[in-house]
């Protein structure tokens, strides 16, 4: 069931168009990230459904009923930024209950959801602090908790990680997840970060130049990215120009090196360009079985990631990398050698 | 090397204290000489026994009050618009603010005289002009104040946290804005009120009964008293710096110190 739909959404600013054709359907209690890099539309997106700027173009429907003009302070939509924005002349208690102070509900049920709200956050015990008093991962928390306790329709989250260290980042991402579960509510989450985006999201919006990209979960925005700026945006990847040899054997040649793909080829003729990606941990060493995808490659820098060994080779005149799983007894090729790595035709991906 | 710097940071500190203090010190013992080859505060009981002293004084107070509510409830809103709304003004709106620095008071009084003395603006005899004016008076003062508290906290996004929790703009302003630059007013309107409490020139040519003419006439007319008011004008002045840091001190959670000046 649609919860909230954005129709047709344009957005443009002296001139410059920073949205546009924005179509997206939410389901109620979903979570929807907007992912792109800086100046790609998407807090401007989010922004055209907080009700501070106004679409050029296109409709925002919420529950059935068109919000488009309406002011933010006649939307029932929650917010949280990346800045906290705690009311620093209020305690932890009066930020949370200051919404429904608005709307005129009694101190019992104030007093009541607060508590509420601050266990949700498990910061019971800091009702009466101020928000100066709190580290940047509680003032978050806080904020998230503020903006919940409204009961709004939608939850807006603007970069809420952004300011804080790593560590905190990955917990409280996990929190914000849980709590928008538990709560069943629809939340839309505003990220450049594509690990964040990956780790909460039911779907994803991939946005550049203010246009959406692609669509999908967070499986099919990574393993099945449909256009060049996707598929380098999230993750890591192999991207290199190959021609057509057979569209319908799904088969290409790239530096003399003949390769088959599973799919992606339609529509394409002989001799066409495509341009073909490969995540790198989907490139292995070949082994002596493997018959197919393989290419001759000299080994050109190894680079220790933690849990993972990223290796650069050098086949023909393009350069790859490939993942692996770093173990203690992991026996890694030295700089210069000779090797040969290969692919599955499922790892080959065709860019539109 | 370091600690021949730390003797010259006392001795410039000893030099700013004797700068300041030394003609300070030198009219307070002069205002106690008013009785021959004794000291005694006999200045600053004629001054304070005086009607005139209390009248006029009240008078400045009440008048200084006034000037600073409507200050308040102009440049708060003002300075808020404009750095929300239209940043691209705030250099023009920061100039017409020091105009009053530009333009002598003597000038301003009679372009006051002169536009409010006929039909149909007739109202020089009002002591609301008498507001008004101090309020443009005070303006440099009390509008970089506040713009400075302004400066300190993110106003954009705590004005649309509170839009999106339901918050009008006279609740904003009021219950988000205006406690969270409490002190940066506090300090325009101190600033404000030892403006206005001294003020000559306006009250003068606008025939009001105020302290600063009060004090002139004292000036003229005696010897020890004009004394006895620069120290109780001193003293008014540090009270308000003692009441801006208790403030400032106090609440302080929420509390944003801004120095306007």
């Amino acid at each position: 069931m649609t919860h909230l739909a954005l129709t047709d959404i344009s957005k443009v600013y002296a001139g410059t168009t920073v949205v546009q054709d924005f179509n997206l359907e939410v389901n109620k209690g979903e979570f929807v990230s907007f992912l792109g890099p800086s100046g790609c539309g998407k807090t401007t997106t989010l922004r055209m459904i907080a009700g501070f700027e106004i679409p050029t173009t296109g409709r925002v429907m919420l529950d059935d009923a068109d919000i488009t003009d309406k002011a933010p302070n006649q939307r029932n939509v929650g917010m949280v930024f990346q800045a906290y924005a705690l009311f620093p002349n209020m305690t932890v208690a009066q930020n949370i209950g200051f919404g429904m102070q608005i709307h005129k509900e009694s101190k019992e049920a104030i007093k009541q959801r607060v508590e509420e709200m601050l266990a949700l956050i498990h910061l019971e015990t800091k009702g009466n602090s101020f928000p100066s008093q709190l580290s940047g991962g509680q003032q978050q928390r806080v904020a998230l908790a503020r903006a919940l306790a409204n009961r709004p329709q939608v939850l807006l989250l603007d970069e809420p990680l952004s300011a804080l260290d790593a560590k905190i980042r990955v917990s409280l991402r996990q929190e914000i997840r849980s709590i928008q579960k538990k709560l069943g509510i629809t939340a839309i989450y505003v990220t450049h970060d594509q690990e964040e985006a990956l780790s909460i999201s039911d779907r994803i919006v991939v946005m550049s130049g203010g246009k959406m990209e692609q669509v999908g979960t967070p499986f099919q925005i990574y393993n099945f990215p449909e256009t060049a700026f996707v598929a380098n945006f999230v993750g890591t990847l192999n991207t290199v120009k190959a021609e057509v040899v057979d569209p319908a054997k799904k088969l290409l040649r790239m530096d003399g090196v003949q390769l088959e793909a599973a799919e992606g080829l339609d529509g394409k003729g002989k001799g066409d360009e495509v341009t073909l990606a490969i995540r790198p941990e989907r490139i292995t060493f070949a082994s002596v079985e493997e018959k197919a995808n393989i290419f001759d490659c000299t080994i050109e820098n190894i680079t220790f990631l933690g849990s993972i060994v990223r290796i650069q080779v050098l086949a023909g005149s393009n350069k790859f990398f490939l993942d692996t799983f770093n173990n203690p007894f992991l026996e890694l090729p030295k700089i210069g050698a000779k090797e040969q790595i290969s692919c599955s035709k499922e790892a080959v991906l065709i860019l539109k | 090397m370091k600690k021949r710097g730390h003797i010259w940071a006392w001795v410039i500190f000893a030099i700013g204290i004797v700068y300041f203090f030394l003609p300070l010190l030198a009219t307070f013992l002069f205002s106690l000489k008013a009785r021959l080859g004794v000291l005694s505060f006999q200045a600053y009981e004629n001054v304070l026994r005086d009607p005139a002293f209390v009248r006029s004084f009240s008078y400045s107070v009440l008048w200084a009050t006034l000037t600073i509510i409507f200050g308040i409830l102009l440049f708060v809103p003002t300075a808020y618009w404009v750095r929300l709304r239209v940043p691209q003004a705030r250099t023009a709106v920061e100039f017409i603010t020091l105009l009053p620095f530009v333009v002598p008071a003597i000038v301003y009084v009679f372009g006051l005289v002169r536009t409010y003395s006929h039909p149909p603006l007739l109202i020089v005899n009002s002591p609301f002009l008498l507001v008004a004016a101090y309020t443009v008076l005070s303006m440099p003062y009390m509008y970089r104040a506040i713009d400075t508290g302004l400066r300190a906290i993110d106003v954009r996004t705590l004005t649309e946290a509170a839009q999106s929790l339901g918050a009008n703009w006279p609740t904003i302003l009021f219950r988000i804005i205006l406690p969270n630059i409490r002190v940066a007013i506090l300090n325009g309107a101190f600033l404000s009120f030892a403006i206005v409490i001294g003020e000559y020139i306006l009250a003068q040519y606008l025939a009001k009964p105020a302290f600063g003419p009060y004090m002139a006439v004292q000036g003229q007319n005696k010897a020890y008293e004009p004394a006895a008011l620069a120290i109780i004008s001193f003293g008014l002045t540090w009270a308000s710096m003692g009441i801006i840091d208790a403030f400032g001190r106090g609440r302080g959670q929420g509390a944003t110190i801004a120095g306007g000046h």
